[in-house]
């Protein structure tokens, strides 16, 4: 379970989340939902440390993680696969998804669950990152961030600027992630049909706040037009 | 000809082992370390001191060296530079000061010799890093007169070259150095604990300009400013050959070297700094990133 607790968050001396608030039960998949800019992954990145001042708690099985350096809450189970991909490209894809292994607590290896899931990756694991298409980079991605052996993952838009044909299976994968190897996910979205098929629960946000959350089956298609519609 | 090629060579390797540090520590952390003369510098003046007073050889003074540039180089990221990660400028300055001090510190000590005023333990005169005698009776070998220091810098420079090349594509700390250097969010991301291997990259890079510093000792004047002319030639090899790339690395230290060389034979010193500089200049000009560039991709 992944818990955070008013959560404050600074680019500079912007605040970019303001007294957030939510939660990730265990084995659940948490959508996180907002028109662009709102703050859905400047949310995903405060988890992380990754932006440059944040105060509030950050609560992963009981252990506060809020203090700590980027690397430490990798190690302590969270794993992040970012908007855009941000694969190596001049790295091989099995360099790439070794990355992800520096967290794992035990030696770097390739998760069991990848020639499952991604078997092209598994065929040109000597290849680099680079020649990927869009969808493979975010299967090397997800790849990578599983390489981690993670307890949270979370997820930045995965079926962003991917070919359609290749949106469903990112997103069947997904599920699969979260029914077969238990993962808990934190999932930001913009795609509202897929987060209602994937997600126990939401958060909506607005301007850096949580307007609504709950169960998904409590999100009003009201609450969707309000906060989503442009 | 042979001869000329071979005078090049060893003067590559040194502008190579400078560059290395710089490339690995400008190409991982982005700071552009000033003060990297200076540890060439501080690594000759180990040489010298441990040949003085320890009566050690070259061949202890090479990982003596090392390990004290190593040793001030960590201490220097861990006082000055982790406060300074991504403010490249700053960086600059801030090791140009570090530069300024290293050098004034030493002149302090060891400067006034120069002048033939006497300095306690250290005698007058210049000062030079004895070479074991072995080392200095050229060899002829069919007709070409090898120069065995020139050739055992090539050799210290090709090893550790390797060595360098084995560190960062063949180990788990390689490996993080090189994600580091693309996308060092992304790498803490992925548990890389960047402030740990930075700072170790940085002690490498640090006492690969002490092992330059004792080469150079070997055959160059030690003195307090001798680390301020290497650094640049090091930043012209990083420029030239890519940042964070080893391969250019390699071959802009190599051409350099060989320009510098032959020139400086056929005419003298200036003419070769100024060819050089304009080799450079004709380089970056046409291409801005290097020879080699990951980044530009």
């Amino acid at each position: 379970m992944l818990t955070l607790t008013n959560l404050d968050s600074f680019y500079g001396r912007s605040q970019a989340l303001h007294d957030v608030s939510v939660t990730a039960r265990a084995g659940t998949i948490l959508a996180v939902l907002g028109r662009n800019g709102v703050g859905k992954t400047t949310l995903l990145r405060s988890i992380l440390g990754l932006t440059d001042r944040q105060s509030g708690a950050i609560r992963l099985e009981g252990e506060d993680l809020a203090a700590q350096p980027t690397y430490r809450r990798a190690k302590a189970g969270i794993a992040y696969v970012p908007q855009g991909r941000m694969i190596i490209p001049d790295f091989t894809i099995r360099e790439n998804i070794l990355m992800g292994g520096f967290a794992a607590k035990g030696p770097r290896a390739i998760p069991e669950i990848v020639p499952k899931i991604f078997p092209y990756l598994m065929d040109n694991l000597d290849r680099p990152g680079g020649v990927l298409s869009g969808g493979q980079q975010q299967q090397l991605a997800i790849a990578r961030a599983l390489a981690a052996e993670p307890k949270v993952l979370l997820m930045d838009e995965p079926t962003e600027g991917i070919q359609p044909n290749i949106v469903e299976q990112i997103e069947d994968i997904i599920i699969r992630l979260n029914t077969e190897l238990g993962l808990t996910i934190i999932l930001v979205e913009q795609n509202v049909g897929f987060a209602r098929r994937a997600a126990h629960d939401f958060a909506m946000l607005e301007n850096g706040r949580v307007v609504a959350d709950g169960a998904i089956a409590s999100l009003t298609e009201e609450t969707v037009t309000r906060h989503m519609a442009i | 000809m042979s001869d000329i090629i071979f005078i090049g060579l060893s003067l590559s390797s040194i502008l190579l082992l400078v560059a290395l540090g710089l490339s690995i520590t400008y190409g991982a952390m982005g700071v552009i370390n000033m003060a990297h003369g200076e540890l060439v510098m501080i690594g000759a003046y180990t040489a010298v001191l441990a040949g003085i007073h320890l009566g050690l050889n070259l061949f202890f003074a090479l990982p003596l060296a090392f390990v004290t540039s190593g040793l001030l180089g960590l201490l220097i990221e861990r006082v000055l530079i982790r406060r300074l990660y991504g403010r490249i400028i700053d960086t600059l300055l801030a090791t140009w000061g570090v530069a300024i001090v290293l050098q004034q510190l030493v002149r302090l000590e060891f400067g006034l010799s120069f002048f033939g005023i006497h300095v306690e333990g250290l005698g007058s005169g210049l000062q030079n890093m004895a070479v074991p005698a072995f080392l200095t009776q050229p060899v002829d070998i069919a007709g070409f007169t090898l120069q065995p220091y020139r050739s055992f810098i090539i050799v210290v420079t090709l090893l550790l070259t390797g060595l360098t090349w084995w560190l960062m594509y063949r180990t788990p700390m390689g490996a993080q150095v090189r994600a580091i250097m693309r996308n060092p969010q992304i790498a803490a991301a992925c548990g890389i604990d960047v402030r740990r291997v930075s700072a170790l990259t940085f002690a490498y890079g640090s006492g690969l300009a002490g092992v330059a510093g004792v080469l150079l000792a070997g055959f160059k004047t030690v003195m307090p400013e001798m680390g301020a002319s290497v650094v640049v030639d090091g930043f012209l090899v990083v420029v030239v050959g890519g940042v964070g790339s080893l391969l250019g690395t390699v071959l802009a230290a190599g051409i350099l070297g060989q320009i510098n060389g032959v020139v400086a034979l056929l005419s003298n010193d200036i003419i070769a700094r100024a060819v050089v500089f304009a080799v450079v200049i004709g380089l970056i000009l046409w291409r801005p990133r290097g020879l080699f560039s990951f980044k530009s991709r």
